[in-house]
């Protein structure tokens, strides 16, 4: 007979390996009674946002919030919403997140809603809504597609001036394609699909947002579908470009970080990018000369798709929701913090009375104006598959659009083929 | 003996343990999710049979997808199997060169799918090192590897097929030294010639490495997910490179439709166990013990 000691170590060990296997999930209880609260922050690093930056900006918020103590999380790349999807997921949800999609976060109760007292210095305090509340501070204006310019490649086709319409467009294309200059350069290679929207994002700002801003909750409530006339027609203008050969198509094989690179390096002479790039180029100036100009519409509009939010959210089961939203709060309206991403993200931040720092760059400045000119035109508009919140489209539905993106960047796809496939991939989403 | 595997049958119980909650129960959770219309953000989850089994049969994505891993897999199992033994009778010579080239050859196997991706991804580059080559060599309108629709997946094949060609090669090898070189010495002095040889004693011989290599190359490309990540992200265009694996972290992890995507991981599990079952079945009846 065995003895009985192997039964009781095998029991044991099996113990041990149990218990060690097992967590409480969820965050511990860091605070003790009257000491500080410890509040988990999910943040995410980039060149333009080094580490550094971020730790310097939460000592300095610290400072004025008492009673709160900041734990810097990091996302492993720049795939933040996912990641905090994935935390979600096993109860460990930060308890303030920057820039994070709060849609699927906000339905399910996940997030605490700020205030209409708490927005009341926002420029833009309804924007991002989602059942209209606002889950996530609207505190940066960001210009998702513009076109930037090589001003050599224009001189050299013999272009003196910025396209007012969509057929000026053309021409432009034109005069380019026949100095031998790519005219459009374009993404979405690698992981990088979403930088395959640019243009797409461009030419929907101009035919649907322009006149329909409210295009995404049509789709959403059915009235509408991507059938939608003046959809397909945004879509064809795409299309037309790709067919006429002043897309560069071997930009559907870069990475986004590539994709810059080749522009800069003068692979084309246009470049459909937000207006991180302004500041970007500022700071590392390229070879040429760069200009921005806002996408033309029919009319001679100029059209800025936008995205108003980007802000920080407030996790609803913080250990101190209150503290966790002053600390938001604070953390929008210092003004250093905000400088510091204005100069490194090209962000315009839309608390009410802030000025960007005077040292900004030429290009920056330029793409400032552009926008505030907008405003004043009302032609400032929603950008399509980036816009979140109640105006938005469902965030299943992006990368689908961006992988179609890509379809009709290099020509496999017309308007009529695109449009019905969103209509379909929608339709599966219900 | 029995006696002796009772007395220690107890210190396998930890190791059946970890691999009953580590890998039994979250196959099953997922089954069982399966039949679920589970969202990450929805407050109830509901019952609903086999409804997301009939939504992703009627999903034309779903067929896509199928379809590429079936592409995948059927290049990833022939080449590197066939490549991968002609490799092994070149390099079954003991000589330090050809233990060096071993070494070469198995290099890629122990690098991961993220690194081979990102090195084959500056390669295949439109200004990439493949490109240059050709473009030196005449051609014109050098292809675009991984943006043009109608190569990204034979592109993504041919990197697959290049990091498991090692594992092919370190097994044939292994299956080559096991076959005793009597039989050859007899066959030579019966005036058998090298195909002769191969046919009858080599072939037969090394059948058990050709089932370990096709069954770890069915199941290597029937998973195939980071590659497609960081090379192409499922494009270009609408899931033209994704597979089910892509597509099922792209519905239920990145997404947040747990419950759609758990049916299409249950769907995959179901094809992969068939598969593996028949082809062991079928290749195991050749094996030869001697």
């Amino acid at each position: 007979m065995a003895p009985r000691w192997r039964g009781a170590v095998a029991a044991a060990t099996l113990l041990t390996v149990a218990l060690a296997g097992c967590t409480s999930g969820g965050k511990s209880d860091s605070s003790s009674a009257g000491g500080p609260v410890e509040l988990t922050m999910l943040t995410f690093e980039t060149p333009n946002l080094p580490a550094s930056l971020w730790d310097s900006a939460i000592a300095r918020v610290s400072q004025k919030v008492p009673g709160v103590t900041i734990k810097k999380l990091v996302t492993p790349n720049v795939d933040r919403t996912t990641y905090a999807k994935q935390l979600a997921s096993s109860g460990q949800l930060p308890d303030i997140m920057m820039a994070v999609n709060p849609q699927g976060f906000a339905e399910g109760g996940q997030l605490a809603d700020f205030s209409q007292d708490e927005l009341k210095d926002f420029a833009s305090p309804e924007s991002g809504a989602i059942n209209g509340k606002i889950y996530q501070l609207p505190t940066n204006a960001q210009p998702q597609s513009l076109l930037y310019y090589n001003k050599a490649d224009f001189a050299k086709a013999g272009i003196t001036a910025a396209p007012k319409t969509w057929t000026d467009f053309l021409a432009v294309c034109a005069k380019l394609k026949a100095a031998g200059i790519t005219p459009i350069a374009v993404g979405g290679g690698g992981q990088d699909t979403f930088a395959s929207m640019y243009t797409w994002v461009g030419t929907v700002g101009t035919d649907v947002y322009l006149t329909d801003p409210k295009f995404s909750q049509e789709i959403a409530d059915g009235s509408k579908t991507f059938a939608d006339p003046q959809f397909v027609k945004a879509a064809d203008k795409v299309a037309q470009l790709a067919k006429l050969g002043y897309l560069d198509k071997q930009g559907t094989s870069r990475s986004y970080a590539d994709h810059e690179k080749a522009f800069r390096a003068g692979s084309a002479a246009m470049y459909p990018m937000g207006s991180w790039f302004a500041s970007s180029a500022d700071n590392d100036k390229p070879k040429f000369d760069v200009g921005v100009f806002a996408w033309p519409s029919d009319d001679g509009k100029a059209v800025v798709p936008n995205l108003t939010g980007g802000g920080l959210s407030v996790s609803a089961k913080a250990e101190n929701v209150d503290l966790a939203k002053k600390f938001a709060l604070e953390w929008t309206k210092d003004k250093e913090t905000s400088d510091a991403f204005t100069k490194a993200d090209g962000t315009f931040n839309t608390i009410a009375g802030y000025q960007p720092p005077a040292d900004m760059g030429p290009l920056f400045k330029e793409t400032l104006a552009l926008y505030n000119q907008a405003v004043k035109d009302g032609t400032v508009t929603p950008a399509l598959s980036i816009e979140q919140g109640d105006n938005g489209l469902p965030a299943d539905l992006t990368v689908p659009i961006q992988q179609i993106a890509v379809e009709l960047l290099n020509g496999k796809s017309d308007a009529q083929a695109v449009v019905s496939k969103l209509d379909k991939e929608y339709a599966g989403l219900k | 003996m029995l006696r002796r595997v009772r007395e220690f049958s107890g210190f396998a119980l930890p190791g059946l343990f970890l691999y009953g909650v580590l890998v039994l129960v979250p196959i099953v959770w997922t089954v069982v999710l399966g039949f679920t219309d589970r969202n990450r953000f929805a407050a109830e989850t509901n019952w609903v049979g086999l409804q997301q089994f009939q939504r992703l049969l009627e999903d034309d994505q779903f067929w896509l997808v199928l379809k590429n891993t079936f592409v995948v897999t059927a290049i990833v199992v022939v080449v590197p199997n066939v490549v991968g033994l002609a490799l092994a009778l070149l390099l079954n010579r003991e000589t330090r060169l050809y233990r060096l080239l071993r070494a070469v050859f198995f290099t890629p196997v122990i690098l991961s799918g993220i690194v081979v991706s990102v090195i084959w991804q500056s390669v295949l580059r439109p200004d990439g090192v493949l490109n240059a080559v050709l473009v030196d060599a005449g051609v014109t309108d050098a292809p675009r590897w991984l943006s043009d629709p109608g190569i990204a997946l034979f592109s993504i094949s041919g990197i697959l097929c290049w990091q498991l060609l090692g594992f092919c090669v370190v097994v044939y090898l292994a299956g080559l030294n096991a076959v005793p070189q009597e039989l050859y010495e007899a066959a030579i002095v019966d005036g058998a010639g090298w195909w002769r040889r191969f046919g009858s004693i080599t072939w037969p011989m090394i059948a058990s490495s050709v089932t370990i290599n096709t069954v770890m190359l069915l199941i290597s490309g029937f998973k195939v997910y980071e590659h497609i990540l960081v090379l192409t992200n499922g494009g270009p265009g609408r899931n033209t490179t994704a597979s089910i694996a892509f597509d099922v972290i792209e519905k239920g992890v990145r997404g947040d439709r747990i419950g759609f995507a758990a049916a299409e991981a249950t769907i995959m599990l179901g094809i992969i166990v068939l598969l593996s079952a028949v082809v062991l079945r079928l290749l195991q009846r050749r094996e030869v013990n001697l």
